[in-house]
């Protein structure tokens, strides 16, 4: 029974891990978005750099990835 | 490779009699980049153009003009050019009939349009006059009584009835509203327009001056409207006609006259004295022999000559790969031009670009639909940024579908039998997996996420390194190697020193281990990692402490090879078992929706996996990757020239 709780538990943070992680890069990511397109419909040249811009805090849901990952298969 | 082309810088001279010739050689070699001729100093004066500059922009603008009211778009070329000397005499009389025509056109459209207007505005008016019971010469034309048309809703008639008696009153409705008409003797025309004006509900109508029945008058009106539209559909399809005829006059003259401009305008970025003319610009190295030939030969008293010594500043940039990986150019291109010591990644993205794509979709069925489609964008769009997109996506569909093999997945299916939960699933081709070397075929992707992330970190850590190496050459051509290592390589020794000691230390931060503080590994590591954050300190100041951590979830980043790949392989099962196992088994109708809701799934994810892929590899190229050495900021080789399409000298 112990086990089952644990398990559950491990599930549940990964679950929180991704979602909450998933919502800031959410939120980072429309006013860089809209600020990237605005540079854009100015001159199309800002295409690369806005693009970079503009996936910059997915990688917080990487980290909430690894961290669900981690918790899911390696405790 | 790996390298812009070399370029040399070109000084080009000669009398100015030579000057119209040499125009031609220049363009037709499309070779030189001119560098414009800006300031004025002493002794030379910016060209002047020739003389048909004005009359061939004139041309152009008349036939910009007329492609915009035609709305002609870019053909893909001819099967047979036109010759530019047979195109040239016709220009001016062809395009100024062809303006006339679309002119004449145009007039009788808006003529047309007009008047359908004043129609539709009559049959508005009459329309509701159609419930009274009189012609439409009841309504105008008196010396003595005036008529008032209009809805309202009161009850106006006592109103009337005390200040006058002598009215007539009709009354009708039409769509549930009330209209009435009046008419009053001439004298008390001014109260009764009181009256009515004072109502709040009245709005007037003014009847038109016409004559009989207004039903009658209606469906006339309605054959003159039928026979203006028919009209007016004649005159379209005349102007679609226009431009069907003209198609390839207005292709092939547009190209002539941006040459000719072009060409006639060119003296405007030389320099100039009464007698000569200089030019200056770049021409790559090795075609320098034949500029050479071809411009000295060519006309009188011209010479051409490599200034060798100047300082390599503002060379334009013309990216050289192999054919193979050209189509990648596009790609760093998007993000910038490279300088021109820089190294130029398009080789690489050639390979590590469809390798991250691959793993992360990895499947043989999107991976030929990949192919598919992208060989039909190919045989459609012959040339620019839509074409070389397709080679690089036909480039990632063989790497999809390689992995797609080792991940042994098809459409989500497994390829091969594999043990899932200690039951063995057959796979589509119902044999085991074959082992090749030391791989066990397939690699299932949920079972095997703990070592495929491990992989993802080497294969993040191996790249970061890639970038960091290019990064010092790049540094050590620019500023010498000293720069080098206090910019570049103390990173790479953070890099391995933090990595070092991380490995060793993991057993301790994960399960609670007793931390061997004597392992050389770790210690090297730590003193590794000391001496890169020194070196960074003393290149870069203290406040770059605060980018080390960037290292790390740089290299978490490459994680999201693992990821993407998860969800789109997550995605695919879940609609085959949604299928399979929940409608599938009803039977009955339930194989139709079944057959639906595949179909949609693998399409939606099928589109996701061109996107996702797509993006997160190259954010992984223009994130990680690039910023590890690449700058850019070169300006775009731009040869004088022109590369035609429809039209031949």
């Amino acid at each position: 029974m112990v086990e089952v709780e644990a398990a559950g538990l491990i599930a549940i943070g990964a679950g929180i891990a991704v979602g909450l992680t998933g919502l800031g890069a959410g939120i980072g990511e429309q006013s860089i978005g809209a600020a990237a397109i605005g540079a854009m419909a100015e001159d199309p040249k800002f295409f690369g750099k806005g693009l970079l811009m503009t996936v910059i805090p997915e990688s917080i849901v990487i980290f909430g990835l690894v961290v669900a990952l981690i918790l899911l298969f390696v405790f | 490779m790996l390298k812009p082309e070399r370029m040399t810088r070109v000084v080009v001279v000669g009398t100015n009699d030579a000057l119209d010739q040499t125009i031609e050689n220049l363009h037709k070699l499309n070779l030189f980049h001119i560098i414009d001729y800006g300031e004025e100093e002493a002794g030379f004066k910016i060209g002047k153009p020739r003389s048909m500059a004005s009359k061939f922009s004139e041309y152009l603008v008349t036939l910009r003009s007329i492609e915009n009211q035609l709305g002609s778009g870019e053909g893909s070329g001819f099967d047979k050019k036109i010759s530019a000397k047979e195109l040239s005499p016709q220009i001016e009389s062809t395009l100024s009939e062809l303006e006339e025509e679309v002119l004449k056109q145009h007039d009788l459209m808006r003529k047309i349009e007009t008047e359908l207007k004043q129609k539709q505005d009559i049959e508005d008016t009459i329309k509701p006059l159609v419930s009274l019971p009189l012609s439409l010469e009841d309504y105008t034309g008196y010396q003595s009584i005036k008529v008032f048309v209009g809805f309202i809703d009161s009850n106006i008639e006592d109103a009337i009835r005390a200040e006058t008696s002598q009215y007539e009153l009709y009354t009708g409705s039409i769509e549930g509203k009330k209209i009435i008409a009046v008419a009053v003797v001439k004298e008390k025309e001014v109260e009764i327009n009181k009256i009515l004006q004072n109502d709040s509900s009245y709005t007037e109508i003014r009847p038109p001056e016409l004559t009989g029945n207004p039903q009658a008058a209606l469906g006339e009106i309605a054959a003159a409207k039928a026979k203006l539209t028919e009209e007016l559909t004649n005159a379209e399809s005349e102007l679609i006609r226009l431009k069907q005829e003209y198609a390839e006059f207005m292709l092939a003259s547009e190209e002539y006259l941006t040459i000719e401009t072009q060409k006639s305008e060119a003296p405007l970025r030389f320099a100039t004295t009464d007698h000569a003319f200089v030019v200056d610009g770049w021409v790559p190295l090795n075609k320098y022999d034949d500029f050479e030939k071809t411009i000295e030969g060519g006309a009188g008293n011209v010479y051409a000559s490599r200034l060798e010594d100047e300082e390599v500043k503002d060379v334009p940039i013309s990216l050289d790969n192999p054919k193979a990986a050209k189509p990648f150019e596009l790609l760093v291109e998007t993000f910038a031009t490279p300088k021109y010591k820089e190294i130029d990644p398009s080789l690489i993205l050639f390979i590590t670009f469809p390798l991250f794509y691959g793993i992360m979709l990895g499947d043989i069925g999107y991976g030929v639909l990949l192919g598919i489609l992208s060989w039909m964008i190919m045989s459609k769009v012959k040339s620019g940024g839509l074409h070389e997109l397709a080679i690089i996506l036909s480039y990632s569909a063989l790497s999809t579908i390689f992995f797609g093999i080792i991940f042994g997945e098809v459409f989500g299916f497994p390829l091969f039998n594999i043990m899932h939960h200690g039951m063995v699933e057959g796979g589509i081709l119902g044999i085991a997996g074959p082992n090749i070397w030391v791989l066990q075929l397939p690699i299932h992707r949920f079972a095997e996420v703990k070592p495929l992330l491990a992989m993802t970190f080497v294969i993040g850590i191996l790249h970061i390194t890639l970038g960091l190496i290019l990064g010092i050459r790049n540094v050590s051509v620019e500023h010498g190697f000293k720069h080098a290592v206090t910019e570049k390589l103390c990173w790479l020794m953070i890099l391995f020193g933090g990595i070092m000691a991380i490995v060793t230390a993991m057993p301790a931060i994960l399960w609670g281990d007793i931390l061997n503080t004597q392992d050389p590994i770790f210690i090297s590591g730590i003193v590794l990692g000391i001496i890169g954050i020194i070196l960074l300190v003393k290149g870069e100041g203290a406040i770059a402490i605060m980018e080390i951590p960037t290292l790390l979830s740089n290299i978490f980043s490459y994680a999201r090879i693992l990821a993407i790949g998860l969800s789109s392989a997550g995605i695919a099962l879940a609609v085959n078992t949604i299928c399979r196992d929940v409608l599938f088994a009803q039977g009955g109708v339930f194989i139709v929706v079944g057959i639906l809701v595949l179909i949609f799934g693998h399409t939606i994810n099928l589109l996701l996996g061109i996107i996702g892929p797509g993006l997160h590899s190259l954010r992984l190229q223009y994130v990680e990757f690039f910023t590890k050495f690449y700058e850019g900021g070169g300006t775009k080789y731009d040869p004088f020239g022109f590369i035609r399409k429809y039209t031949e000298e």
